[in-house]
């Protein structure tokens, strides 16, 4: 990896692209970027992190696919986060991959992905026939708890990502 | 205030938030624990707010009131972490009127949902669509959150002194 000093042939090609540009284009991009980053991230704990709970065991009064019905809001909130993040990646490109912090966030991230991919093809129609009241089985509960910890790990990394900067600037 | 805010700096608690080399117990960590309960504060408010504007109906609001405990915790972590961060820099925050603007907001949306929770969560009642009134407070409560977050995030982009006596940041 490029740790050294030296401008990889990606980071140039990164800084060539309009969307860098268009970052640094004015100061106020970053921190309403950012804003949007943090709402988003409230999108999705108000629902994915919710329904995990629920599957989990609290709030059982809640019908498991009502509460199932905000997942679409969470999902908003990944994309506008999706969205956002490439551009702060875009904006400093070796902040970010050579970040310990970052590469821990992606891992995570890529193990929600396939843990939520996981949950849908072989949890989901033993759980959305729970009524009210109703306890999941162990297996949604074991999905559920990873998928809550990994969103709570990426939430944790990408709050740590300016404490893990690396110490050179391309 | 002008003996208030050096005196503060100078206390050993204001010297540990701000010089602490843990990340774990020192300012990132505080960070991480304000921004974890942002996420379930904002979140837990839009699910109950996108509740009374009609989505995921088949959720009681008697039942999502049941993650009102999950919100008391949140807003307990972040107030004790909030008055953390102050502590460590307490010019930076007070002198900034960004952080008054985003204390007000703080209590607007607090104050909508115990108004949410008087005229809506009342056991039984199960009126849809939602009167007019309580979707028009769900939309402020919406954008109360929307604002908070906002706000919060550009005190690290709108402030004037970092600590007293220090020059200005433009």
């Amino acid at each position: 990896m490029g740790d050294s000093g030296i401008i990889q042939p990606w980071e140039a090609w990164v800084r060539s692209t309009w969307l860098h540009q268009w970052v640094h284009s004015d100061l106020w991009i970053w921190p309403i970027c950012e804003s949007l980053h943090f709402i988003g991230l409230s999108f999705l704990f108000g629902s994915v992190a919710l329904f995990d709970l629920r599957v989990l065991g609290v709030a059982k009064a809640i019908p498991v696919m009502a509460l199932h019905r905000l997942i679409p809001f969470g999902i908003a909130g990944f994309v506008v986060n999706l969205l956002t993040g490439i551009v702060f990646f875009s904006g400093y490109p070796e902040q970010y991959a050579y970040n310990a912090a970052f590469r821990v966030k992606l891992v995570l991230l890529v193990l929600a992905g396939l843990n939520a991919a996981l949950f849908y093809t072989a949890i989901f129609r033993d759980v959305r026939t729970l009524p009210a009241g109703a306890d999941a089985p162990f297996k949604a509960k074991l999905i559920t708890g990873i998928s809550l910890g990994a969103w709570i790990g990426v939430l944790i990394c990408g709050r740590l990502l300016t404490f893990f900067r690396p110490p050179f600037f391309h | 205030m002008d003996s208030f805010l050096p005196w503060l700096e100078g206390t050993a608690l204001s010297l540990y938030v701000r010089e602490s080399e843990s990340i774990a117990f020192g300012f990132p960590g505080i960070l991480v624990l304000h921004t974890l309960g942002m996420g379930f504060l904002a979140g837990i408010s839009f699910a109950i707010d996108l509740r009374i504007l009609g989505f995921a109906r088949g959720v009681s609001l008697s039942a999502l009131q049941k993650f009102l405990p999950l919100f008391a915790v949140a807003l307990v972590v972040n107030v004790v972490s909030g008055i953390l961060l102050l502590i460590g820099y307490p010019t930076k925050a007070l002198t900034n009127p960004v952080f008054y603007v985003k204390l007000t907001l703080i209590a607007c949306g607090l104050f909508l949902l115990q108004r949410i929770r008087r005229e809506a969560f009342a056991p039984g009642l199960t009126f849809e669509p939602f009167p007019k009134n309580l979707r028009r407070i769900a939309i402020a409560s919406i954008i109360c959150w929307m604002g908070a977050i906002t706000a919060g995030r550009f005190l690290a982009y709108t402030y004037i002194f970092l600590l007293y006596g220090h020059a200005t940041r433009f």
